[in-house]
């Protein structure tokens, strides 16, 4: 059960670096996957007990190196059992002054990157017949807010990607689920204010935002063996924004 | 084990594990003729990949897709020559 490989993408900060940590506390070998290393990760990696952490250059951007990826990953640490499709970018801009390239790179980043990566990844798990794929989607894909319309486009693509997926891969073994966070306190959160927050805050169930660590935990439940029966479904960690 | 021996063991495998019944593979059989469905395929490329890091289907058109068990055979004998090149 321990030491099985976990491929988590954007893990170098924010929800990707809670939800490494807190797989690699469950046992698993997680290897993250980023742009370049944070002080965070290099900190986390460092206190971790039970699995453990590491981390390998890349931009998944460059959409012809995600195969190679999966197979480096596979050569050096091992078979894939899990991967966790969490990079994207979070661009605001109102829809009709939005530069094309933008929404073009929104898509790229957050939906074309992940479905191909996924499609290689899944592709060990199928020969193994066990394995689970989680895509990290967001609120925003089934609620609306102003100046998002793309992001949440991308967020709505992955919940659709999910649930079909869940369909072609059952059969084999291997779980897909989504986990649809609210808005939690990273950097890519950061260009709200004080008031924003609060209204967000406020909007809420529970009247506060939701941690990178409380989707970490989602994450981990669904890439537990607790989780073997749950297939194709979202799982909103939102502090009850949407209830 | 031959890269040819190595696809044949392979579907057989497979066809087999799905509970697939299937007629002799010669390099003529028209693999969309039998049972040997979408998800049977998908499996077929999986262990390819994981048994000899060749993948011929990522830049593949269309037209090109291979019909017999023989095309099948040499789709992926051009493919490892590529990638041994």
């Amino acid at each position: 059960m321990s030491g099985r490989v976990v491929l988590v993408t954007g893990g170098t900060r924010g929800i990707g670096l809670a939800t490494a940590v807190a797989l690699a506390g469950d046992g698993f070998h997680v290897v993250a996957v980023a742009r370049r290393r944070s002080e965070a990760f290099a900190a986390a990696s460092a206190g971790v007990s039970g699995g453990s952490l590491h981390f390998i250059p890349c931009d998944l951007g460059e959409l012809d190196r995600l195969q190679q990826l999966v197979q480096t990953i596979r050569r050096e640490h091992g078979p894939l059992y899990g991967l966790v499709a969490n990079a994207a970018i979070g661009t605001p801009g109102l829809l009709a002054t939005m530069p094309d390239a933008e929404i073009g790179r929104l898509v790229h980043l957050n939906t074309l990157s992940p479905m191909l990566l996924t499609k290689y990844a899944m592709r060990g798990m199928m020969a193994a017949g066990a394995g689970r794929i989680v895509t990290i989607a967001s609120i925003i894909a089934f609620t609306g807010y102003n100046a998002l319309s793309v992001y949440a486009a991308t967020k709505a693509s992955m919940i659709g990607f999910t649930r079909s997926l869940a369909r072609e891969a059952g059969r084999l073994g291997v779980t897909v689920n989504a986990v649809a966070p609210g808005f939690v306190e990273t950097e890519m959160t950061e260009s709200m204010d004080e008031a924003q927050r609060e209204r967000v805050a406020a909007r809420s169930a529970l009247r506060r935002l939701v941690a990178p660590e409380d989707v970490a935990s989602a994450v981990a439940y669904l890439v537990s063996d607790k989780a073997r029966n749950i297939t194709g479904t979202v799982m909103t960690v939102d502090a009850g924004s949407t209830a | 084990m031959s890269l040819r021996a190595t696809l044949i063991d392979e579907i057989e495998t497979i066809t087999r594990d799905q509970g697939k019944a299937m007629p002799p593979l010669t390099d003529e059989l028209v693999l969309i003729d039998t049972e040997f469905d979408s998800l049977c395929f998908a499996l077929l490329v999986a262990r390819m990949e994981d048994r000899f890091g060749i993948d011929p289907f990522s830049t593949l058109e269309i037209a090109d897709l291979p019909v017999t068990l023989g095309d099948l055979i040499a789709l992926y004998d051009r493919s490892s020559l590529a990638g041994a090149a």
